[in-house]
């Protein structure tokens, strides 16, 4: 058949194309059935695509590409959210962290600015002084008030592991009562995780405050630790800002070692000198307020003191200015004394006038008066006063003179009053009633001595009897003539007191005598 | 200093807070159990040369009305599980809750402690219930205080890896 025959001619025609095919294509061939299968391989293909992939990126970043991946990437990230949204969030917590407590800040500066500004206004010594504190350390006024303002001190600080629970690193102020650290730390972490638990709250959802009485927690937390400090007293707001830079700090510097943590906390001590700029404190409560009371004291004790001592001493000035006027006035009325001036110079009183000397005594009158005797400057011009009091007391004393002036004279051993003094007596008993009478008139009585006398001839107790004896004549005569016995007082002279040593017979008569002494009683 | 965190648990009244009262430091008072379900002590140990602080976190234990609160576990170097020699169930009890554990955990090292050595006589836990798991097991007595040292210091050579200790104290 001829088609057998054409088929088996093209069949043997085929074996010697088949051979030149293989000769001429050969090592080609081998290349195409490599290419094939890696085309036909998906997983291979894709190792290929993988190797040239960044590459073919980089080379079309044009808008198209990007408009392709767009959906893409946003469809992997909300899958990524929802399945596990606590990575990305500790993987933006870095830079979110850091953005949002900036915002955070620039929006409590601008309200610290609304605050100076409204505190400008006000003025107080205290203000000066935070306004001199805020001028030398360039601080702005507003912080200076609220630093100053708020006591508070960080007793203690934790460094806490978050996952486990475990101390890092803890500190404590020299005074501050540290129980177990260990413990303590652990406790606060389960604590968290009770709240948490009992408010339903989110994995990201932290613990900020604990407060008890004057005791408070500050906490601060990062994606690995947390920085807690126990503080007494009112915490200042940028408290927990320190706390949180701290923690930042930490936890961008030892990354690594948090996230591999197996207990070893020597990792963690180079953190000690980070952590010491948290024991901060504005001064002890109590001693601030021991200080502020002191100053409220002093501040309001010194006015009213001094106001209590202008008080006082405006009394006592007024009170001697009185007890001077009355003075003045006593003594412008005095009988005997005519005030002619009186001026106050230099806290001294310069008093002058007219002075009769029978008057009475101005140092008397201030003594009695309770003023000091060394303030008053007296200055008196004497002079007799009309006044009939002192007209009467000025004739007592010319009488008493007068009589003190007379005396009988007696012959060598005789005590008889001699027949030529006769007459004497009769004088001598008028001037003693005359002066009784005026000194009655003066309110005062009188009493008149007659003292007897002798001379030195002759014994002594003779003389003792004879002068004794002279008085007492002179005193009978006297009474006989009308002079009240109870006026007259015979005595005999004392011989110590005043001894008659005349040796000429001339003094020898003066001295055999009897005379006369007024005693005034009041 | 190495610290670690380990949690105590098993089921209500195996006896958990008896076994460390007498073996460990303490600030806090029992009554955080029941109020917060858990409280901190302390035990400090030296295992193979190395000192160790134990932060041991004893945990409510569970019952049908309270469950295992599995947040504590989290960041735990190891666990104690706990059961009551007397009380086959709290056995079964420390499975279960190893096998939580190991779910959310992951393979942590950990003893089992067969407590109430002192009521021997009543026991309804046998050898073979033991055994059948291969954990690394001590029977104690919180009462009388036996075992509980051995127990502390064999998990401290497992987290720190001192096999030489961690055969010593199982032979023991």
């Amino acid at each position: 058949m001829p088609t057998d025959g054409a088929t088996k001619r093209s069949a043997s025609d085929d074996q010697p194309l088949a051979e030149l095919r293989a000769i001429l294509l050969g090592p080609d061939r081998e290349a195409w059935d490599t290419l094939r299968q890696r085309l036909d391989n998906p997983s291979r293909r894709a190792e290929d695509v993988a190797g040239v992939l960044a590459e073919a990126v980089r080379l079309r970043s044009d808008a198209k590409l990007r408009r392709a991946l767009q959906p893409l990437l946003e469809e992997a990230l909300q899958l990524s959210v929802q399945s596990n949204p606590r990575m990305l969030a500790d993987a933006l917590f870095p830079i979110f962290g850091k953005a949002i407590r900036k915002a955070i800040t620039s929006e409590l500066d601008s309200m610290l600015q609304s605050l100076s500004q409204t505190l400008e206004q006000s003025f107080s010594w205290r203000s000066l002084r935070w306004r001199w504190e805020s001028f030398r350390t360039g601080k702005r006024y507003a912080e200076i008030v609220i630093l100053r303002s708020l006591l508070y001190r960080v007793e203690q600080v934790f460094l806490i592991h978050r996952k486990t629970g475990l101390l890092l690193q803890h500190l404590a102020a020299s005074t501050a009562e540290a129980k177990d650290p260990e413990m303590v730390s652990g406790m606060l972490t389960a604590i968290q995780d009770f709240v948490r638990d009992s408010v339903s709250g989110a994995e990201s959802e932290n613990l900020e405050t604990i407060r008890m009485g004057e005791t408070g927690v500050v906490l601060a937390y990062g994606p690995d630790a947390i920085l807690a400090g126990f503080v007494r007293g009112v915490a200042p707001r940028n408290l927990t800002r320190l706390f949180q830079d701290t923690l930042d700090g930490i936890e961008e510097k030892k990354s690594a070692e948090l996230h591999s943590f197996d207990g070893d906390t020597s990792e963690f001590e180079d953190c000690r000198l980070r952590l010491e700029a948290c024991l901060v404190g504005q001064g002890k409560a109590e001693e601030r307020r021991a200080t502020s009371r002191a100053a409220r004291a002093l501040l309001f004790g010194t006015p009213v003191l001094l106001l209590l001592a202008l008080a006082g001493w405006w009394i006592y000035s007024t009170a001697m200015e009185r007890r001077w006027s009355n003075f003045e006035h006593r003594l412008s009325r005095e009988p005997g004394i005519v005030l002619v001036s009186a001026e106050k110079r230099g806290g001294e009183y310069y008093i002058s006038g007219l002075r009769d000397p029978l008057s009475a005594d101005p140092g008397a009158l201030l003594r009695a008066a309770e003023l000091p005797a060394n303030k008053a400057v007296f200055r008196w011009e004497e002079y007799h006063s009309l006044e009939p009091r002192f007209a009467a007391e000025r004739r007592v004393e010319e009488l008493k003179q007068e009589l003190e002036r007379r005396a009988f004279r007696f012959a060598t051993g005789s005590a008889e009053v001699p027949p030529g003094q006769q007459f004497l007596l009769d004088d001598v008993a008028a001037q003693i009633l005359a002066l009784l009478r005026a000194a009655a008139l003066v309110g005062k009585t009188v009493q008149v001595e007659v003292r007897g006398n002798h001379d030195p001839l002759g014994t002594e107790q003779f003389n003792a009897m004879l002068a004794r004896s002279r008085a007492i004549n002179v005193q009978a005569a006297l009474i006989s003539l009308g002079v009240p016995a109870a006026r007259l007082r015979a005595v005999a002279e004392d011989r110590d007191h005043e001894t008659c040593s005349a040796v000429s017979e001339e003094e020898r008569l003066f001295c055999r005598s009897a005379s006369f002494r007024v005693i005034g009683t009041p | 200093m190495l610290k670690k965190k380990i949690c105590m648990v098993g089921q209500f009244g195996v006896g958990k807070t008896s076994l460390v009262r007498r073996f460990v430091d303490s600030i806090f008072d029992e009554r955080y159990l029941s109020t917060i379900g858990v409280k901190i002590d302390r035990k400090d140990v030296c295992a193979g040369g190395t000192d160790l602080t134990l932060m041991l976190w004893d945990l409510a234990g569970e019952d049908d009305l309270a469950p295992l609160n599995m947040s504590h576990l989290r960041g735990a170097s190891g666990y104690i599980l706990v059961a009551d020699g007397c009380r086959a169930a709290t056995l079964s009890k420390a499975r279960e809750l190893q096998q939580r554990i190991t779910k959310m955990l992951g393979p942590l090292p950990f003893v089992l402690v067969i407590n109430k050595t002192d009521l021997r006589d009543h026991w309804e836990v046998q050898s073979a219930d033991i055994q059948q798991y291969g954990w690394l097991t001590f029977e104690t007595s919180a009462k009388e205080g036996t075992g509980v040292e051995e127990m502390f210091l064999a998990l401290a050579a497992r987290l720190t890896g001192d096999r030489a200790a961690i055969g010593k104290s199982a032979e023991s």
